[in-house]
């Protein structure tokens, strides 16, 4: 359910948002819907790296991935692939990080609402 | 406890979302460059392209059809003078937006607002010689010809609009990279870009060096060393043209002009030869066609993305065809129905400093006439990327900005600029260089021609010209100031009127001629004249050799075809070791040479002096003669804190032929007395033990291609973005003008008749964009020699023209 809700909204919302809306989504669905600290690294992990793959082969693929070939020599490294899970990697990294974060954010508040 | 775990909880994902979305030195902002929605996947274009295109632009005052061919060439289709330049604003700013951006920011000193605070030395340097304050007059000049203006505003106009279409997934990719944003553009930004072209193209100055080594040497040797006409010339005016015009009376030079000028302390730095370009003309006479064939190929810094932009400009009394800057509107180099024209540089002597006396330390005033006279001063505000803004102050005399008062440390561009002095450059006079363009674009013969050069001021330029009434035609042409014979050569006095500027060459009396007997016409930015012409323009120009060796080949020319003009361009024949082999190559003394030096002997022996890709002879040839050149001039011209240049490559092949036995010979650092043959053997062994250290054994890594390493760099020289390296032939010395990464930006061979026929190629393509297949598509046949049909069309449905793509503007 985490992994749908963020893959869909991140995908309608990057259309109008910059990237690090990411970063909301995966916090808010998990801190809203989280259901275990396990979950909530992983979902938005795949789901983000998925959605960013997904897209950027998109774009990609029909260059014949002659920009991404560039930015590999810009970067040094000597495959396009490279570039592709760096981009892919990082966002899935940060969105997991953030899904973490946003469920033991509930956590926290919650256990301080029931201490009080 | 809990409140912590919340706060940290949310300071995470925020810190890493800052340091994702932020950049740090050069590193670009991670994130927001490679995140696939707004970041660089979005630049890699599709290789299929749409095939109709509609677009609404309220600006147009009617509706516009843009073809663009298999190239990606935007053929416009206007219905009127503002549209069509309106148009090719929009379609310059889709391909090449970023590059009229950045090079107009680098013209106008502001490269620090993006980079922070390391181009701050190059910033303040373009502000202190001058260039917005030079583009600001020149916009006056371009304000006040209601045509010019019309086609200045309509062009902004259109990139504006193209600008605002813009989100932050379609910026090109160098502003996410850099991280900055595309701001608004101006007509000044028209003006700087054409200032820049004029700093490229003459503002280079070597009177700071030869003020030094009158001082050091006197005049005689100036005189013997550095000569105010080559000892090997081929002018572009032929000998023995007529000057029909009663020149005006030449300034009489002040009598103490070769008072001593003090001088600092900077390195010696040897001359390297300039920027230059070939065009020529044949008339009918020599053609197949009976029609006459112009040429041209300007040697520019070569970038990805490419200098020029090729275009064909159609609206009602224009059709024109050729290649435009991107961020000025017009044909700058190009043709139409009737006539074609092109450019090479003349190097003119248009910027001079002037020594100032300053009343004392605040500057604000200066000695001139015999009285203090005020400075004025202009306030520079270089705004800086991550760090307060600095205020420049520059004070300026009624010659020009005074560009130094202290000398910047480790900025090269500095080198040749002396401390307190003023300069007067043309870059700074009020001048409108696109009305030349915009009568060219339409001009329809010779004295089309003629009138439009009338409007042209700088960089001055050797426009040549062809028309399909059988004119052909050549001129020096620009501003130029009527100096006495050598003003400007050394740094002059700036307190004595006599050493102003006092009038100007009459534009109809520029070095000229129309249909010579030869029947051709051509430049290679060799002296413009000889030594006949009433005026003085310059004391040296570019070395002879790249231009006899195209009066060789087109006095022997009959019947020529486009094909025989474009085997032409890229002749790699060097003039230079045909004069200078039969001298040297009996000096070396086989006896002395190891066994790699002898295969090197043998090779450059047979050579047949092609400066071809695969000649290892080229190779040796090339390091030889500069060494040669080293060892002659190094020990008396390279003086710890005098600035000063070696003679001429001219002067050096004098020596050589008629002189060697000169005292210049001797290398005044050792106690022996060297011999040319001495220097000479040296040079050579030289020339192969470094080739052998950096290549190895003597083979195929040494070839000519291998040892050039030809390439084509991104402008911002971003790695992964250039060209690969290209393995092909040609040198400085020779019509095919390649050297690492300066040579023939664009090549072009015009056939006139009765419907003119274009041929040409630029290494690289027309999109900027390096996602885009049409970014570096042309390299390849540029870089083989070949040429593409132009496509020249008559009308937007012209099936003659392979169309890919179709893009219709309408008002609603």
């Amino acid at each position: 359910m985490v992994f749908i809700v963020i893959l869909i909204a991140s995908y309608l919302l990057q259309m109008v948002l910059p990237w690090w809306i990411i970063v909301v989504i995966s916090f808010a669905t998990c801190g809203l819907i989280g259901k275990t600290g396990k979950i909530s690294l992983w979902s938005p992990f795949f789901a983000i790296l998925l959605l960013w793959t997904g897209m950027a082969l998109f774009k990609s693929l029909p260059n014949n991935n002659v920009l991404a070939l560039r930015v590999a020599g810009m970067l040094g490294v000597s495959s396009w692939i490279l570039v592709l899970a760096l981009s892919a990697m990082l966002g899935a990294f940060i969105a997991g990080v953030s899904g973490f974060c946003g469920y033991h954010f509930r956590k926290a508040v919650l256990t301080k609402k029931t201490n009080s | 406890m809990n409140k912590i775990k919340a706060l940290i909880c949310i300071v995470i994902p925020i810190l890493l979302t800052y340091a994702l979305n932020t950049k740090f030195g050069d590193t670009p902002p991670l994130l927001k460059f490679l995140n696939p929605f707004t970041g660089f996947w979005q630049n890699a274009e599709k290789n299929t392209v749409n095939p109709n295109r509609k677009i609404t632009l309220k600006a147009t005052y009617q509706n516009v059809d843009i073809a663009f061919d298999d190239r990606m060439i935007p053929h416009i289709f206007a219905q009127n003078d503002h549209d069509v330049y309106y148009a090719q604003g929009y379609v310059t700013a889709m391909h090449r937006l970023w590059q009229m951006d950045f090079q107009t920011r680098f013209a106008a000193g502001r490269i620090s607002e993006v980079v922070g605070k390391k181009a701050i030395e190059l910033d303040k340097y373009q502000r202190r010689m001058g260039m917005v304050y030079g583009a600001e007059k020149s916009l006056e000049g371009m304000m006040t010809d209601p045509k010019s203006k019309e086609m200045i505003l309509a062009y902004t106009a259109g990139i504006n609009d193209y600008i605002h279409s813009l989100t932050q997934a379609k910026l090109p990719i160098e502003y996410k990279l850099l991280d900055f944003k595309p701001e608004d553009w101006t007509p000044l930004k028209c003006a700087l870009l054409l200032k820049q072209m004029s700093a490229v193209l003459a503002m280079g100055s070597d009177e700071f060096y030869m003020t030094n080594i009158r001082k050091k040497f006197g005049t005689d040797v100036v005189k013997d060393l550095f000569p105010d006409y080559p000892f090997k010339e081929d002018p572009i005016i032929p000998v023995g043209t007529k000057w029909d015009f009663d020149p005006l009376p030449v300034p009489t030079p002040p009598a103490d002009a070769l008072k001593e000028m003090t001088t600092g302390n900077i390195e010696t730095k040897q001359k390297e030869e300039g920027i230059g370009s070939n065009n020529w003309a044949i008339s009918g006479a020599k053609t197949k066609s009976g029609y006459p064939i112009l040429a041209n190929d300007p040697h520019l810094d070569l970038t990805l993305p490419s200098i020029w932009y090729q275009i064909q400009l159609h609206a009602p009394g224009l059709n024109s065809y050729g290649v435009s800057l991107p961020g000025a509107p017009g044909v700058i180099i190009g043709f139409n129905q009737n006539i074609a024209w092109g450019v090479t540089n003349v190097a003119a002597d248009v910027l001079d400093f002037y020594e100032i006396k300053f009343k004392d330390n605040t500057h604000k005033s200066y000695w001139y006439n015999n009285e203090w006279k005020n400075t004025t001063t202009r306030l520079e505000k270089i705004l800086i990327r991550g760090s307060k803004a600095e205020i420049d102050t520059v004070y300026y005399t009624h010659q020009g900005p005074v560009v130094y008062l202290q000398k910047p440390e480790k900025f090269s561009k500095a080198q040749n600029i002396p401390i307190g002095n003023a300069l007067r450059w043309i870059a700074h006079d009020k001048s409108n260089e696109l009305k030349t363009f915009y009568l060219l674009n339409r001009g329809k013969n010779y004295n089309d021609y003629r009138k439009a050069l009338t409007y042209y001021t700088a960089p001055a330029q050797n426009f040549v010209f062809a028309s399909v009434d059988n004119d052909i035609a050549i001129t020096a042409n620009g501003k130029f100031p009527l100096k006495w014979k050598d003003q400007g050569k050394f740094i002059m006095d700036g307190s004595d009127p006599k050493n102003d500027w006092q009038g100007w060459i009459p534009a109809s009396q520029n070095p000229t001629v129309k249909n010579p007997p030869r029947n051709f016409v051509s430049s290679a930015n060799q002296s413009s004249t000889d030594q006949t012409y009433p005026y003085y323009i310059n004391w040296e120009f570019s070395p002879y050799e790249r231009a006899k060796r195209i009066n060789d080949r087109l006095t022997v020319m009959t019947n020529a075809t486009a094909d025989s003009i474009r085997t032409m361009q890229t002749d790699t024949y060097s003039i230079h070791a045909q004069n200078i082999l039969p001298a040297i190559l009996p000096l070396v003394d086989g006896s002395k040479l190891n066994a790699t030096q002898k295969e090197g002997f043998s090779l450059v022996s047979a050579w047949n002096k092609h400066y071809d890709a695969k000649e290892v002879a080229a190779s040796i040839f090339d390091l030889w003669t500069k060494r040669i050149q080293y060892n002659i001039w190094d020990d008396e011209f390279s003086v710890d804190g005098v600035p000063m240049r070696y003679p001429s490559r001219d002067r050096t092949v004098q020596l050589i032929l008629t002189q060697p036995d000169s005292k210049w010979v001797d290398n005044i650092k050792t106690p022996e007395k060297e011999t040319l043959s001495d220097l000479v053997n040296e040079a050579f062994k030289y020339s192969c033990d470094s080739l052998e250290r950096k290549y190895g054994p003597i083979g195929e890594r040494w070839q000519w291609a291998n040892f050039k390493h030809s390439n084509v760099p991104h402008l911002a020289k971003i790695p992964g973005f250039g060209s690969k390296t290209l393995m092909i032939g040609g040198g400085k010395m020779t019509i095919d003008a390649l050297s690492e990464s300066n040579g023939p930006s664009w090549r072009m061979v015009v056939e006139l008749g009765k419907t003119p026929k274009g041929h040409g190629v630029f290494p690289g393509g027309q999109s900027g964009n390096p996602g885009s297949k049409f970014y570096d598509n042309m390299i390849d046949t540029w870089a083989n020699g070949e040429l593409y049909d132009l496509f020249f069309m008559q009308s937007v449905d012209d099936p003659s023209a392979k169309i890919i793509s179709k893009l219709k503007i309408s008002k609603k």
